[in-house]
This record gives C-alpha cells, sequence and structure tokens, in this order.
C-alpha cells in the first residue's frame, strides 16, 4: 500500500494529489523529498531502478522529474519491500502515461508559453488553465486503473484462488463510476466510432480481461448503460485504448534539421532548442576543464549530468550559443552544491548556549582529519577568531599518539595567550597550574592509546564547565581515511565527548581522494552522526585549483564554512560561494 | 563614379550603424545600479520572499488565480508576466516573481535584485504564529535582502506580511516587525564579529574593494540601534491570511506602489 501519490511542478504546485486512505495532502513528506532534492539532487545510485528512489528517515519515495514542461511525480510509501516498489513503479506508470494521453503535457506547456493560453482578469495563465475535465478523467481513470494495479498484484500473490478480477474490482468501481456512468458511456461511443481501426491491436491480456472484437465492444458498450460493473470494464478498455493510442503517437518525433541555419543558432543566433547532441562535445569540454581545476570525475559527472537535465529541451535566449548557455547552468549547479543547505551560525548557536544554560555546559568543537592537512593551525586559527570575540577557550590536546602533538598545541597556547595578554610571559603556568592565560588554556594529559583520549576528552568537558569555559576545541590525531583500525576509534570518541560541531579539515591540495576521505570521515561517526562542516585549509596555495572543494561537498553534502587562507592566525575567512563559484568557472 | 559613391555610402551607413551599436551598449552599461552586474530585469517588478513554509506560493496562487491550492515547498520561482491587480485604476501592468525560500535556492533571489532596475516592492511573507524568539533565521534572510535593496537610491519598499492571522497563537505584526529589529540589530551585530569572506585575491583581508564584500557591509553598520525607519525603504508590517483569503489589506499595498 502506497501512502499517497502526488504530482507537482517545482514551483511548488500541487496539480494531483491521491491516497489509497483518503486522507488529505501531506505536504510535510512532500516537502522532506522535495528538501532532500534540493540539497542532494536526484543521484541515480540503483540503476536497477526505472524512478529516482530517495530514502528517508521515515518513508521511501519514488518520483519520476521531467524537465520539460516541469513536473514530478511522486509515489511514496512506507517500508522498503520489494512488492511496495514494484506497486509504486506501476502506480508512477500508470500516472505517467495517463498524464500523457490526455494531453495535460501539450496544456501544461502551451499555458506556460509566452502567449500562453487563456488569460483571466489577472492577466495570468495558471498551468492547468481550462483542463478541469481532463483533471477530473485523469482523477477518474487514475482510480480506477489502480484498483487493477491491485487487482492484479492480488493475483500474483494468491494464485490458487482463480479470483476474476472483475468481481474483485466490482466493490470499490462501483462508488467511482455511479455518478458520472452515463457521460462516459456516451464519451465512449465518440472514442469507439472515431478509432475503430486500433483496437484490434489492443492487448487486453495483462489487465485478464479478454480478447475483444470491435463488435463485442459495442456490445458492451450498449449494455454499459444498464450494469455498472460492465460500465467499469468498458471504461478500462476505454483508458488502456487512449494510453496504447499515445504509445504510438509518441513514436513519431520530428527530426531536427541541421545545416548552416541550425549551426548559426547553436553558436551565435540562440533561439535554438536545445538536444543531447548539442550538449556532449560543449558538457566534454566543460567537464575537463572542472577536472583541470582538480574537480573529481565522478563529480563533473554528477555537475554535467545536472546542466543536461536542466538544458535538454530549453531553447536557448537570443544571441546566446549553447555554450554559454551550458556555462551559465553550469554555474549556478556549482552554486547549489556550495550553498549550504542549513544556515550555520557559529557566534549565534554559541550566544544562545552560553545564554540559555547560564555557562553550564561548554560548546565543544572537535577536529578531525588526514595527517598533515592542518588541524592544530586551523584549530589555533578559530582559537584565535574565538578569543577575539571574548569568549574563554579551553584548548584539549587529543592527540596522544604522534610525538610532538601536545607541544605544538602548547606553542600555539602560548602565542595565543600574548596575542591576548601582552603581559603574558612565554612559558609561565596560570593561577591553575596550567599551559596560558585566563582566556586561553592547554589541557594536556600526555601520551597514549585511544582509550586514553575518550578519557581526556571527557576529564575537559567537565573541567572546562567546572572552570566556566565557554568553548572546549579538541585536537585529534590524524589518520588516513582506508585504514578501519585508525577509522575506528572516532566513533566511541564522538560517542563519549558528544562534540556539538564534529569540523572536518581538509586540504585543497589533495586531488580526487577528496572524495573518499569526506565519505569515510563522514560515516566513521555512525548512522547518527555526521560531520558538521568543513575547514578547507591551504587555499593559498593551489590558485584556482579549487575543485576539492566541489568533491568534499558533493560526496556529503556537507558545507564548507571556513577556508584557510595563509599561514598566520587572522588567515581564516568563511567561505564565498561567489568566489569559489569564479573562480572555478574562470 | 556611381560605383564609387555607392560604396562610400554604404561605409558611412556601416559607421552609423556601428556608433548607434556602440551608443546603445554604453547606455545599457550606464544604466547600471551595481556595478558589475548585468541588467537582466527592467520591466515594473514586485517580489514575493520569504523563509520556507510561510506560505509564498500560496500567496502567489491568491493573488494570480484568486484560489487557495494545494502547494508544496517550491524550486524554481513562480513568475506573472504583465500580472495585473483589478483594483488598479489605470490597469498597471507588471512582473510577479515569488522565489522559493529554501536556502540552497535564495542566490536566485539575490541575483534578481542585483539585476533589476525597477523594483516596485518586496513583499516577505513571515509565518506570524512563529515564536519572536525563534525569528532569527529569518532576520538574517530579511537582512541579506536589506544589504542588497539598500543599494538603490531610494531603497525598496518592503512589506513584512504576517501571514496565517487566522490561527490563534498568531502574533500582532507591530511584534513581528519590533522582533525582527531586534533581530537584525543582532546579526549585524554578528556580522562584524565573524570573519570577513575570502574574496577575489583569496590572500587579503576583505576589502570594500571587491563588489561583494561591500555587498555585506551595509551602510547602517555604524548605527547602534539597527531601526527600520532609518532605512532608505519603508517596511510595513501587515496582517493577513492567505488560506482564509484576507489578503485586502496586502493588495492595497501593493497597490499602493504600483501607481507611483
Amino acid at each position: 500500500m502506497i501512502d499517497q501519490f502526488v504530482v507537482f511542478t517545482p514551483s511548488g504546485q500541487v496539480l494531483y494529489n491521491f491516497s489509497p486512505q483518503g486522507k488529505r495532502l501531506a505536504e510535510i513528506q512532500v516537502n522532506k523529498v522535495v528538501s532532500e532534492l534540493i540539497t542532494n539532487g536526484a543521484r541515480r545510485d540503483e540503476s536497477s531502478h526505472k524512478y529516482t528512489i530517495l530514502k528517508l528517515d521515515q518513508f521511501a519515495g519514488m518520483c519520476n522529474i521531467s524537465k520539460h514542461p516541469p513536473l514530478v511525480f511522486l509515489c511514496t510509501y512506507a517500508a522498503q519491500e520489494l512488492e511496495q516498489i514494484r506497486e509504486a513503479e506501476q502506480i508512477l506508470d500508470l500516472g505517467i502515461n495517463l498524464w500523457e494521453s490526455l494531453e495535460l503535457y501539450q496544456v501544461m506547456e502551451r499555458n506556460t508559453s509566452r502567449q500562453g493560453g487563456p488569460k483571466n482578469h489577472h492577466n495570468f495563465t495558471w498551468v492547468l488553465q481550462d483542463c478541469d475535465e481532463q483533471m477530473s478523467k485523469f482523477d477518474e481513470y487514475f482510480k480506477l486503473k489502480l484498483t487493477d494495479v491491485k487487482a492484479a498484484k492480488t493475483k500474483i500473490r494468491e494464485p490458487p484462488i482463480k479470483a476474476n478480477p472483475q468481481t474483485l474490482k466490482a466493490p470499490s468501481k462501483k462508488s467511482a463510476i455511479n455518478v458520472k456512468s452515463r457521460k462516459w458511456g456516451r464519451d465512449g461511443i465518440m472514442e469507439d466510432s472515431s478509432t475503430q481501426g486500433d483496437l484490434s491491436s489492443l492487448d487486453f491480456s495483462a489487465e485478464g480481461t479478454p480478447e475483444v472484437t470491435p463488435s463485442a465492444v459495442s456490445e458492451v458498450n450498449e449494455k454499459a448503460f444498464g450494469t455498472r460493473t460492465e460500465n467499469g470494464e468498458f471504461l478500462i478498455k476505454e483508458i488502456d485504448e487512449l494510453l496504447s493510442k499515445n504509445k504510438r503517437g509518441s513514436a513519431e518525433k520530428p527530426t531536427a534539421s541541421t545545416g548552416a541555419f541550425s549551426f548559426l543558432q547553436k553558436h551565435l543566433l540562440g533561439n535554438k532548442s536545445i538536444s543531447q547532441s548539442d550538449l556532449t562535445t560543449v558538457l566534454e569540454k566543460l567537464k575537463q576543464k572542472l577536472i583541470t581545476k582538480n574537480v573529481a570525475p565522478e563529480a563533473a559527472d554528477h555537475l554535467a549530468s545536472r546542466v543536461s537535465q536542466n538544458l535538454i529541451g530549453t531553447t536557448t535566449a537570443n544571441w546566446t550559443s549553447v555554450e554559454t548557455t551550458a556555462k551559465d547552468s553550469l554555474q549556478q549547479a556549482l552554486t547549489e552544491l556550495l550553498t549550504p543547505g542549513v544556515s550555520v551560525d557559529l557566534l549565534r548557536e554559541i550566544q544562545q548556549r552560553i545564554g540559555d544554560t547560564g555557562k553550564k555546559a561548554p560548546y565543544v568543537f572537535s577536529i578531525v582529519g588526514v595527517n598533515g592537512v592542518g588541524k592544530s593551525t586551523n584549530l589555533s586559527k578559530l582559537a584565535f577568531w574565538l578569543l577575539q570575540n571574548n569568549f574563554r577557550v579551553l584548548i584539549v590536546a587529543c592527540d596522544t599518539f604522534r610525538s610532538g602533538a601536545v607541544e605544538q598545541l602548547r606553542v600555539h597556547v602560548e602565542n595565543l595567550a600574548q596575542l591576548t595578554d601582552e603581559t603574558h610571559l612565554r612559558g609561565s603556568k596560570n593561577r591553575r597550574g596550567k599551559t596560558g592565560n585566563d582566556f586561553v588554556e592547554l589541557f594536556e594529559a600526555g601520551y597514549g592509546g585511544s582509550d586514553l583520549v575518550t578519557k581526556i576528552a571527557k576529564q575537559a568537558i567537565k573541567y572546562a564547565s567546572d572552570q566556566s569555559f565557554d568553548i572546549v576545541l579538541m585536537d585529534t590525531a590524524g589518520r588516513r581515511h582506508n585504514d578501519p583500525t585508525l577509522m575506528s576509534p572516532l566513533k566511541p570518541f564522538a560517542d563519549q565527548a558528544k562534540p556539538d560541531k564534529i569540523i572536518m579539515v581538509g586540504e585543497a591540495l589533495v586531488g580526487t581522494d577528496s572524495v573518499q576521505q569526506a565519505q569515510n570521515f563522514n560515516s566513521a561517526f555512525g548512522k547518527e552522526r555526521n560531520l558538521d562542516f568543513f575547514i578547507i585549509s591551504k587555499c593559498d596555495t593551489v590558485g584556482d585549483m579549487l575543485g576539492a572543494m566541489v568533491n568534499m561537498v558533493y560526496a556529503t553534502g556537507i558545507p564548507i564554512l571556513f577556508v584557510g587562507v595563509g599561514q598566520t592566525y587572522t588567515d581564516l575567512r568563511t567561505l564565498s560561494v561567489g568566489w569559489a563559484v569564479d573562480t572555478l568557472m574562470s | 563614379m556611381v560605383f564609387q559613391l555607392s560604396n562610400t555610402v554604404l561605409l558611412s551607413l556601416l559607421l552609423v550603424l556601428i556608433s548607434t551599436a556602440l551608443l546603445l551598449i554604453v547606455q545599457k552599461n550606464t544604466t547600471n545600479v551595481i556595478p558589475g552586474h548585468k541588467i537582466t530585469n527592467r520591466d515594473p517588478t514586485f517580489i514575493i520572499a520569504g523563509p520556507s513554509g510561510s506560505g509564498k506560493t500560496s500567496l502567489f496562487n491568491v493573488l494570480t488565480t484568486d484560489t487557495v491550492k494545494p502547494t508544496v515547498m517550491s524550486q524554481t520561482p513562480n513568475v506573472a508576466e504583465d500580472y495585473m491587480l483589478p483594483s488598479t485604476v489605470k490597469s498597471f501592468k507588471f512582473k510577479l516573481i515569488e522565489f522559493p525560500g529554501h536556502v540552497k535556492l535564495r542566490y536566485r533571489l539575490f541575483d534578481t535584485l542585483k539585476e533589476s532596475t525597477a523594483l516596485k516592492g518586496l513583499i516577505f511573507v513571515v509565518d506570524s504564529t512563529i515564536d519572536p524568539q525563534k525569528l532569527a533565521d529569518t532576520a538574517e534572510f530579511l537582512y541579506d535582502i536589506l544589504a542588497l535593496t539598500e543599494r538603490f537610491p531610494e531603497g525598496v519598499d518592503i512589506m513584512i506580511a504576517c501571514n496565517k492571522s487566522e490561527s490563534f497563537s498568531s502574533r500582532p505584526p507591530l511584534k513581528i516587525r519590533d522582533a525582527l529589529e531586534k533581530e537584525i540589530g543582532k546579526v549585524i551585530e554578528r556580522k562584524a564579529k565573524s570573519l570577513s569572506a575570502v574574496n577575489k585575491s583569496g590572500e587579503t583581508i576583505g576589502e570594500s574593494g571587491s563588489d561583494d564584500a561591500s555587498a555585506a557591509s551595509l551602510n547602517f553598520q555604524g548605527i547602534r540601534d539597527f531601526n527600520f525607519d532609518a532605512l532608505d525603504g519603508n517596511v510595513d508590517a501587515i496582517e493577513g491570511s492567505v488560506l482564509k483569503n484576507q489578503i485586502e489589506k496586502w493588495e492595497c499595498w501593493i497597490d499602493e506602489r504600483s501607481v507611483n
């Protein structure tokens, strides 16, 4: 049993919705799907399915997204059973076919085109202006055929009971047809007489109805005024006829004319409708360009597919070549990819935390990453910024593995202490006997195994709340992302320390491997916990090769918050999406 | 001789054509309000914006078709070209654009704000049932919009449309306006404290040189307490309900703006 079937446009208009339980439209469910589509895009990882399947926490959604005209068919269902998937697939098939055969696509195209359809007194044409009749037909046909889908399903499931689909269908159909039986019967006659030739080729076997000759149809038709069941049966035939007629109609497509004029249109004049063949060379070129900027091929492929999805079927603007249009579209796709899906305002969150709990619990950051990407350096930069905002910061040396890691942090803390308080004497202890001063302090407990790390983390948080520190910054050991023995301690660490934000530092220098790095680190914390954001370091060393940014966001959907652009404490910047996109596209 | 003459005539004609073309191009570029952005929209325009789930698409539907239709989260803007309010006396036509509220898609709104020359007004739809304490995100969004609209010489008039007034938990528009004012004040404070954005050269501190940096650093940076009245554009908060079709006050507001 599916939850609901919804047809809506990307602009948010719900054109049709149906729920087997007769419930009203559950917007929240659809919104979740749409939000997922926006943040992660429609990625086709399971090629075995015809439609895009999105798995969300409570339910799954199967959808078909057509771009021209823009329309989404969505079917949501509760569990992830094979049977459910098949049912949803059939329902989507049915919905799309019906939509097509009732020529609703054409109506939509007409209504959204420049000339438009009939306008109301607001000088506006709604997407489905003047198709009430078609929509009520759609509704009726859809419901009718749906019982058919279900009947077929029960038949498959219980083969010993030779259930006649006709009897199975009868009760539910009565209510649907009752009112309009006369009208549709009359419609049927018209349909019948006009398309008699087509009937012989119809295949009714799938619906479990006997083969019929045209004369038989008219016979049924005449009877249809009397009995409801047969009327329903007849309607199904009419629908099937409609569907099969459409299949033949769509087979013949106009072929694009080639020649000098189309060449001009493509490169200079514009106003050309874009086809797959126009785009392949252009996209290949753009993809190559992205790859030279360190973007991983899979990320480049994803972006290119997004562009072709958006463009195929559209017409270019006047005086615009296909190439420029594709470039613009790629720019958009990049912007959408890099823009964070939720607004992250660290200062607000920290202020809220401190305000709420009355300085009881500190705000905890933990910083992870591969060896040598600049975890400690960026941690100190972050600490410097937080110190400037008058927070009291405790830096915790959770890297108990690499020799010299604690000493390195001590140097940073000394530096930071000196920067906040000029009278600070290097190497002196504060009144609690630790390195640092009143604003910034180092929490250390020597070197040891991974058990020690969790112990230090817990102790540090307790110490921080006792000494009323606002912020705890935990430095962890660098680890290779494809070594499970190194990665596995991360999960218990996150479970125990419960950091508010887990930050991964990735370097801009790394190439394609960044995809794997981000993915592995993101999954290292278990199902419930993800990374919160990235800091991309060493951006000053790569020039315009910022591909690593794209890769990491593509791989995980987690935003980049900061970029490191130099060696000093002030060289930490928030990411400007416009800047990154411009650099990548230049 | 004749051949010669026609050649010179042709040449001069060509010259005239080229110079007019150049003139047109130069003119096009000089009307830029915000340097560095090409203008794509010169029509008188009203914009509907706001956070997700506030009822923007529904409002758009009511404005364009007079009926409340079911809606879900938008992914693309809704556009009504040459839209007409029936109440407008001299049948003033304008463009009505409704933008999606999702954070990832806001850049389209910002681009349009940068690339339009004749913005008549902006309808910022807010869910009035929201707790004023939780308006921070909304305030941030409004701040981002203001940062762009205030770059026009006379600003852009903004209506905070407090939707869902039919709900018993809705709050009066003035309260929402005050809460937003306060939150924007905090946003400005935070913006001053937070790290500057990376800019073109990628190395130096974000100075006012690059235009994106100056966009963020609005000229009301120096003001102690942020106040809507200090802006160039008027900011009004008006209640209404899309679901109950009570949007007369909003239509009046649009009407007033479109007449001028």
